[in-house]
């Protein structure tokens, strides 16, 4: 036996004002709103999302960047007057030591009858020293107190350092000190290193 | 039997206008939330690529500033160093001054050696109580230990050595 199924008549009514179709707009109406509702669901809130994050994490490193720039340029400032300031004893270490020189400096004070080199060795990580004995003659202490005042506008830094020996001879003073001379370990490394910035 | 008509056939157009009209703006709404969604992206992909080169230049002045603040404790280091050195020779200026005013006026001084441990002074007195009165209590005040010689002059006065001895640890060389 067949069952004979009836088709259902569903109709649309065609409901037209000044000759517009009201229910095929509508229903276009309602796919532009799927659409659009779509749209902001999968397409535009995702990407707002991922580019309020982006931004968000731009600014931090951006406001991160200026203010390590800002501390860059505050201690680079202050390396260079430090520099400044200390100029004179930056470049009093770098110098190596000149035994005609200190002859001529020490000249004022006392007649040096003697200078010998007694070695080189390191000081601390950076530095060398170099131990010279000296041998002078000398008017009075006073020249001896007179030369170590002017030791501190020296070109080198130079410091006078026991075994001391004051003699009597005569009407002067035979003196024998120790003067140690100090230097950078490597002045041209350290030059080349402060260039690259 | 054949139907005629009196109007002329037309046309059916596959759409009708206002369909098209939908068509048209439904396409160029989506075009746009694509392209929307699409400038979003490059302007994320944008920021991405900045906020890196950002993140890198960062790095880098941080290390920057690690090697400039180096730089500075080794100027400091310098300073310190030359300044301690200045402090020891006005240190050792100090000391043969007093020295030479702890000699009292009878006592003709000689010579003298001074070394971080010991003074050996080299002299002349005219008695030995003069050198033990004057002289003495002052070197017997600063060292720990003090060993005198007298040689007696064939006019009378003496001849001395002084031997002084200091136990201090040795502050030698700044090391």
């Amino acid at each position: 036996m067949k069952i004979k199924l009836n088709k259902p008549n569903i109709k649309i009514p065609k409901i037209t004002i000044y000759g517009i179709d009201v229910i095929k707009n509508l229903g276009f109406f309602a796919l532009y709103i799927i659409i659009t509702l779509l749209a902001i669901t999968l397409i535009i809130a995702p990407s707002i999302k991922k580019f309020k994050q982006t931004q968000k994490k731009y600014f931090e490193a951006k406001y991160e960047f200026n203010m390590v720039n800002n501390q860059y340029n505050k201690t680079l400032n202050e390396l260079k007057m430090l520099k400044k300031e200390n100029a004179k004893i930056l470049n009093a270490f770098r110098r190596d030591f000149n035994i005609n020189n200190f002859k001529n400096f020490a000249s004022q004070f006392m007649e040096i009858t003697s200078i010998e080199k007694n070695g080189t060795k390191p000081f601390k990580k950076d530095f060398l020293t170099t131990i010279y004995f000296v041998k002078s003659k000398i008017n009075s202490p006073k020249d001896f107190y007179d030369f170590i005042d002017a030791l501190k506008n020296y070109k080198y830094i130079v410091k006078v350092y026991f075994p001391i020996n004051f003699q009597k001879e005569g009407k002067k003073i035979l003196l024998t000190l120790k003067l140690e001379h100090y230097r950078l370990k490597n002045p041209k490394a350290l030059k080349a290193e402060e260039k690259a910035h | 039997m054949r139907v005629y008509s009196f109007v002329k056939p037309k046309k059916k157009p596959l759409l009708k206008e206002d369909t098209k009209l939908w068509l048209i703006f439904i396409t160029i709404s989506f075009i746009l939330y694509i392209s929307f969604g699409l400038f979003l992206e490059i302007k994320s992909y944008l920021f991405k690529k900045e906020t890196k080169e950002l993140y890198n230049q960062t790095l880098t002045l941080k290390h920057k500033i690690i090697e400039l603040n180096k730089q500075k404790e080794f100027i400091y280091t310098q300073k310190a160093l030359y300044e301690d050195i200045m402090i020891k020779n006005q240190l050792v200026k100090q000391q043969i001054q007093n020295l030479l005013d702890l000699i009292p006026d009878p006592i003709t001084l000689e010579k003298f050696y001074i070394d971080h441990n010991k003074l050996i002074i080299y002299g002349i007195t005219p008695t030995k109580d003069v050198y033990n009165l004057l002289m003495l209590p002052p070197l017997e005040s600063i060292f720990e230990q003090t060993i005198t010689y007298f040689y007696e002059l064939p006019n009378g006065w003496y001849k001395f050595k002084s031997e002084n001895f200091i136990k201090s640890e040795d502050e030698n060389q700044t090391e």
